[in-house]
């Protein structure tokens, strides 16, 4: 039996009965168990991850770990994870309250994906697509609306749209999604979706700051 | 039948699942390849190399 992990925890009783705890020094991680021989690949296990996720952050605010990981014990997930510990702590101490929402929007313009035949070699061609997320641009005078939302950290993700990250207070929840509604009055030309709330993840994440 | 919203909240929360949160180093995602949401699935190849530029840049 392993555990597909789902978040890092500050506190046991922030995950079960939801989830399974597995400590992780002062920490604790939450797994979903999964048989060895299910494909982590499975749509009902995804679907069910996805919701013990949504139940857990009705409880307390996480770490969200991308998934896929998965651990057959306390000790190797200590192995895999101890160096990351302390800046987890952290984080979760000074985001106890704070949830993440996601705006997503479409760009403005962007370029022409590249075409891989044009490239002869492999990591040429995803410099280039990489080149093409990151030139994608959204109406400014949206982004700087949106940027006053809260807390955000602007992202490419593709090359068709952006996504500005917020970090928002639990109870400030309500505000954003009015600021959003807001928003869609102020742009209506401009297509984007607003969800959340989510757990910690573009702020958790190194990549990003 | 779900309507159009609960399709598009379920798109954005596997989105999520799939394409946000911390990455455990050497820990890729491959295994999913075999989920039948091959937008997701796309989306996963691509995010994580992009995170693998983002990462070579900073070094």
């Amino acid at each position: 039996m392993r555990a597909v992990v789902i978040g890092v925890h500050l506190r046991r009783e922030d995950i079960e009965p939801v989830a399974e705890a597995i400590p992780l020094g002062e920490l604790f991680l939450s797994g979903a168990a999964v048989a060895d021989d299910q494909p982590l690949g499975d749509r009902e296990l995804l679907l069910r991850v996805a919701q013990m996720r949504a139940r857990l952050l009705e409880r307390a605010t996480f770490i969200a770990i991308r998934y896929g990981f998965a651990v057959r014990s306390s000790g190797e997930a200590m192995a895999k994870c101890a160096p990351q510990i302390e800046r987890w702590r952290r984080l979760l101490a000074q985001h106890r309250d704070d949830v993440e929402m996601t705006l997503k929007v479409a760009a403005a313009s962007s370029q022409p994906r590249p075409e891989r035949k044009d490239f002869s070699s492999g990591a040429d061609y995803l410099r280039a697509l990489h080149d093409v997320t990151r030139a994608t641009v959204v109406e400014p005078r949206f982004r700087e609306a949106a940027s006053r939302m809260g807390n955000c950290r602007w992202i490419h993700r593709d090359d068709r749209s952006l996504e500005c990250a917020l970090l928002v207070r639990r109870d400030g929840v309500d505000r954003v999604r009015a600021a959003g509604e807001q928003l869609k009055r102020d742009f209506p030309d401009v297509p984007f979706l607003l969800s959340g709330p989510w757990p910690l993840e573009v702020f958790a994440d190194d990549d990003h700051q | 039948m779900p309507d159009q919203s609960q399709e598009l909240s379920l798109l954005e929360t596997l989105d999520h699942l799939l394409d946000r949160g911390v990455v455990i180093a050497g820990e890729a995602v491959i295994s999913i390849g075999d989920v039948d949401l091959l937008y997701l699935g796309l989306n996963i190849v691509l995010a994580n190399v992009d995170a693998l530029i983002r990462t070579t840049e900073r070094r």
